[in-house]
């Protein structure tokens, strides 16, 4: 009766994009969610009476083929609501979707810029046409074992890197380990506008704006988004649900309220899952959309794997320093439509980051606002997992007030407008949302921790010492934010 | 021709244009090396400050410099003498210590007191780190290819990279990858407990860059530290005899012996130009020398923005040389002492002063360090690399004597307000008080002291930016984009001009290696 095809844990979007492709190759297929709804990290959740939030990731878009080949019957993104900077009590920067209109706001801090925007804008657009490419490509383990079919998918990667012409292709190598704010300074002199896009770099990235590799996480961001502004796909919960009910229609199960346990293991082969419950489940085929140090150092134990591989795992650079406050108000929070933030200059962003260095919350965060009606939800950055000082649960309201004092003096309405408030600390994303040390993206987007080093390296094809154990979430290369890409890659070491 | 033709000139007599001119003079070219200042070597010199006592003034330590060439050119026949600099003690902010003997074991008992489990790893650690060091050497000695071009040189070039890469073992290939890209401290912490073993090994990341140990890119810095460590026992880290001075009189010596000229105070203005050719220079005084090439050994902002009208230069050739990151983030504070400073933690004990001492209680010291940089500021308590070149060579002071040469990371060139005497003295206080908590009886041994910005190492060593590699070490600026993408072959847009110096492939330190691969290069294009 437990007898499976495939098992996949997690009902995050990258499981369920898993688990709906394998159901529609016929194969038999369980996924075992630990909540009571799907959706793990990418979820729209009732935090009280009319109070829905899109509980961590706000925005973002699957791959456009997943939703093709899975018939997906998602709503088109309502619209590319604008980027804004907030600069002070009575001024802004708004970079709207149109570039016309983005340049005459640019125009005012200036001219040389205004100009330079429509140009970078196309830039940035290709280079994360790219990255596009490459998260779709299978990341073989180099430099020799990869078979034939993983070859050519780095020389088709290769090539078009070479036929966007010299000029692009090197720009891009050089963007990746640059600094987010160096490269800002190649482009453009106005200081509003290079923290305002800076920040975009550090978002979900334990990292300053003037770390070297930041480039990367801009482009990274650039691509999930589609820009620096989150499209607006309305509620990003829709996406998680229409991915379930494609697991459904196909004939996959989802199990709700299914934690596992561990990965049984037999000879060093995947058998089957145990839920925290003693149910057992088995299947020749075990997908982890679970991060890979939960995967491998909880489910699947040290003593199974090889001392090195257990040592680099433990290496792996989750340190997460992302919490979130949700208000639900009574709509007049004063605060526009799009996609918001505090990062008024470079200086700002980069003492924010000091803070998270040492184990501390930044005493002037940066922040990203976003609202939904009468909903708005703040990111909050520095905040890191691994406080010096105190413990979360110490610590939340704290991080409440921190927050609402900082945006009082520009939306002098909001504080009085709330009616109800829920916070999401880090360790509130590691225990409720599964993700390791508060980690959105299974693994800090770093150059280190990228192509065929991640999650580590010579483990980026998805496969693991375990056979018949394979990862893809967003710990794995093509993971990281909502495209689906690691979820639908691992289709093809399956075969 | 005129009388005064060369077959090539040579801008610049620090020690990659010293060791450039030997190399085409041994090929039997005439040529002829100009140098600004009154006497050659460039950042790598020794002079006399206060009577008797010989700084090194700004380069101290020598390592990288490449075997090759000290044998080719056979340097130990025209001076180079290089002794050993066997040990790193670094004080730590509770009164104890660490040090790293040259003893192997006795440095193993020395961690283990700290922590068993470094003591352990570090045994790993030496031989991995040696293993990469060794394995990304080849490199060094490799003219970039272009991998966008398709002209044979290149592809043969490539051809021979992706044999190199085949040839590594899968791990040493993602070990690399890994530092490549990773940060010093992520490095360390994945090895090491203790705080000051991690901040002293973190210390060598940072040399040279704008970025705190916690940025990535500073992994590769560390490596590029080590490869000099390697290369049999005694080519570990040294001090030469005679001070830095001592490696560019002995490049000096060899290139005069075969036959190059060289002329100081004689300052280029220009790069004269011709039907779209380099055919010499112009000096300051209004002298003008003719040549078949030009080879500039200066940093790339001056090689290819002051030497050279931007017209000869592809627009997007100048701005990416404008993009080229040449930020200063280190001083020196060369001090002239009556006697030797006791660190409190191991007083009398002389093996101490022998060797280097590091001030880096820590990674975040050193990452505290450079919060203050970054916001445009001397950091209040900075990293400070201590030698004592008197206790190695006797004849750098007087007897009784001793010089202490102190390399202080971080002085940011672009300080708040710009440099000026106030803190220049600001500078030599940090590096005095933060070395007095250790050792108290500094202050009353100094007998002189010279405070070295870097707007000094620009304006005395002609250095743009101050930055002691001639530009960062960063990612973005290695291998095939170094000075930029499609130059890194030590040839440029300009036909007949060529460029060798730190600011191009391999980098900083006195290694000799650009200066060396710029002159063969130099010398197949006329084959």
């Amino acid at each position: 009766m437990n007898k499976y095809d495939a098992i996949v844990i997690g009902a995050g979007h990258n499981g369920l994009v898993a688990a709906a492709y394998l159901a529609k190759a016929k194969k038999k297929v369980l996924v075992l969610e630990k909540r009571s709804i799907v959706g793990g990290s990418v979820v729209t959740e009732e935090f009280g009476e009319g109070f829905q939030a899109d509980a961590v990731w706000t925005g973002g878009t699957l791959r456009h083929d997943i939703i093709k080949h899975l018939n997906l019957a998602l709503p088109a993104p309502l619209g590319k609501p604008p980027f804004i900077s907030l600069l002070s009590d009575s001024d802004q920067l708004v970079l709207d979707a149109d570039p016309l209109k983005a340049a005459e706001s640019i125009k005012r801090f200036s001219a040389r810029d205004a100009e330079r925007w429509s140009e970078f804008v196309a830039f940035m657009d290709r280079a994360a046409a790219f990255l596009d490419l490459v998260y779709a490509t299978l990341m073989p383990r180099l430099p020799k074992r990869f078979s034939l079919d993983e070859g050519f998918g780095l020389a088709e990667m290769a090539l078009e890197l070479r036929l966007m012409g010299r000029k692009d292709m090197f720009n891009i190598i050089r963007l990746l380990p640059m600094t987010a704010v160096e490269f800002l300074e190649e482009w453009f002199e106005s200081e509003q506008l290079k923290a305002a896009l800076a920040s975009v770099a550090i978002h979900g990235v334990t990292l300053g704006v003037l770390s070297a590799g930041t480039g990367y996480s801009l482009l990274h961001n650039w691509l999930n988004r589609g820009g620096p502004a989150h499209i607006n796909v309305g509620k990003a919960g829709e996406i998680t649900k229409a991915l379930a009910n494609a697991v459904n229609s196909y004939g996959g199960e989802i199990l709700l309220n299914a934690e596992v346990q561990k990965i049984a293991i037999q000879d060093l082969r995947a058998m089957g899952v145990v839920l925290t419950n003693e149910q057992e489940f088995n299947a020749p085929v075990i997908l982890s959309a679970v991060d890979p140090k939960r995967t491998f150092i909880s489910l699947v134990g040290p003593i199974e794997l090889p001392p090195e591989f257990v040592w680099h795992t433990q290496s792996i650079k989750m340190r997460g320093s992302v919490a979130k406050v949700h208000l639900l108000t009574n709509g007049d929070h004063g605060i526009p439509e799009g996609t918001v933030v505090l990062a008024p200059s470079i200086r700002y962003l980069e003492q924010a980051y000091d803070a998270a260095k040492y184990g501390e919350v930044s005493e002037k965060p940066y922040l990203e606002i976003t609202t939904s009606g009468k909903v708005v939800s703040i990111h909050i950055q520095f905040a890191p997992y691994a406080l010096k000082h105190g413990t979360w649960d110490m610590e939340r309201e704290t991080l409440e007030k921190l927050v609402l004092n900082t945006m009082h003096p520009y939306f002098p309405n909001l504080k009085s407008s709330i009616t109800g408030l829920k916070s999401i600390t880090p360790l509130d994303l590691e225990q409720t949302y599964s993700l390791t040390e508060g980690d959105l993206n299974h693994g800090q987007l770093m150059l280190d921790q990228f192509l065929f080093m991640r999650p580590i390296p010579g483990w980026s094809n998805h496969k693991t010492p375990i056979d018949g154990l394979c990862l893809c979430g967003s710990g794995v290369h093509g993971g990281g934010g909502v495209s689906g890409a690691a979820g639908r890659n691992v289709m093809k070491v399956l075969n | 021709m005129t009388s005064n033709a060369y077959d090539a000139i040579i801008i610049g007599g620090g020690h990659n244009g010293l060791v450039a001119a030997a190399y085409l003079a041994r090929a039997g070219k005439k040529v002829v090396v100009l140098e600004r200042r009154h006497l050659v070597g460039g950042a790598a010199v020794t002079e006399e400050i206060f009577p008797g006592y010989q700084f090194s003034e700004f380069s101290y330590v020598v390592s990288l410099l490449r075997p090759e060439i000290i044998r080719e050119l056979e340097l130990p026949r025209h001076g180079l003498k290089i002794l050993p600099l066997p040990s790193t003690f670094t004080p730590m902010e509770n009164g104890d210590y660490l040090g790293l003997w040259e003893d192997h074991d006795l440095t193993r008992q020395e961690i283990y007191r700290h922590s068993p489990k470094d003591a352990e790893a570090y045994h790993e650690y030496a031989r991995v780190m040696a293993r990469l060091a060794k394995a990304v050497k080849p490199l060094l000695s490799l003219v970039p290819p272009d991998p966008s071009s398709l002209s044979p040189r290149d592809l043969i070039g490539l051809f021979k990279l992706g044999k190199y890469g085949v040839g590594l073992k899968e791990k040493e290939l993602y070990l690399i990858a890994k530092l490549m890209t990773q940060s010093s401290a992520d490095l360390l912490e994945e090895w090491f407990e203790t705080d000051a073993l991690k901040g002293t090994k973190a210390a060598s990341g940072i040399i040279g860059t704008f970025l705190g140990p916690r940025s990535p890119g500073t992994a590769y810095v560390l490596l590029h530290h080590y490869m000099g460590e390697i290369d049999g026992a005694f080519r570990a880290w040294g001090f030469a005899k005679g001070g830095s001075g001592g490696v560019s009189g002995a490049i000096a010596s060899a290139a005069s012996a075969l036959g190059a000229e060289i002329r100081v105070n004689a300052s280029v203005s220009q790069v004269l130009v011709k039907g779209g050719r380099a055919v010499g220079v112009a000096l300051e005084n209004g002298d003008e020398l003719h040549s078949k090439v030009v080879l500039s050994a200066a940093d790339p902002k001056r090689s290819f923005l002051g030497f050279v009208e931007p017209k000869y230069f592809p627009d997007e050739f100048v701005t990416s040389i404008q993009n080229f990151r040449v930020r200063g983030s280190s001083g020196k504070v060369n001090i002239a002492l009556s006697e030797l400073p006791q660190f409190t933690a191991l007083p009398d004990e002389t093996a101490v002063q022998r060797g280097a001492v590091s001030i880096s209680p820590s990674i975040d010291y050193i990452e505290r360090a450079y919060d203050d940089a970054k916001y445009g500021k001397v950091s209040k308590h900075p990293y400070i690399d201590i030698i004592f070149p008197s206790m190695i060579d006797p004849d750098m002071a007087p007897p009784g004597g001793h010089v202490m040469s102190c390399f202080v990371q971080y002085a940011p060139y672009d300080i708040e307000g710009g440099w000026d005497e106030a803190k220049r003295d600001q500078l030599g206080e940090a590096v005095i008080s933060t070395i007095e908590g250790y050792a108290p009886n500094l202050r009353r041994a100094i007998v002189g002291m010279q405070v070295i910005t870097p707007k000094d190492i620009e304006n005395i060593a002609g250095i743009t930016g101050g930055n002691i590699f001639h530009g960062e070490l960063l990612l973005h600026q290695i291998f095939f984009l170094r000075p930029t993408p499609q130059w890194a072959d030590f040839r440029t847009p300009l036909k007949g001009y060529y460029f060798g110096a730190s600011g191009a492939h391999p980098g900083g330190g006195v290694m000799g290696a650009a200066g060396m691969l710029a002159a063969k290069e130099i010398l197949k294009d006329w084959r």
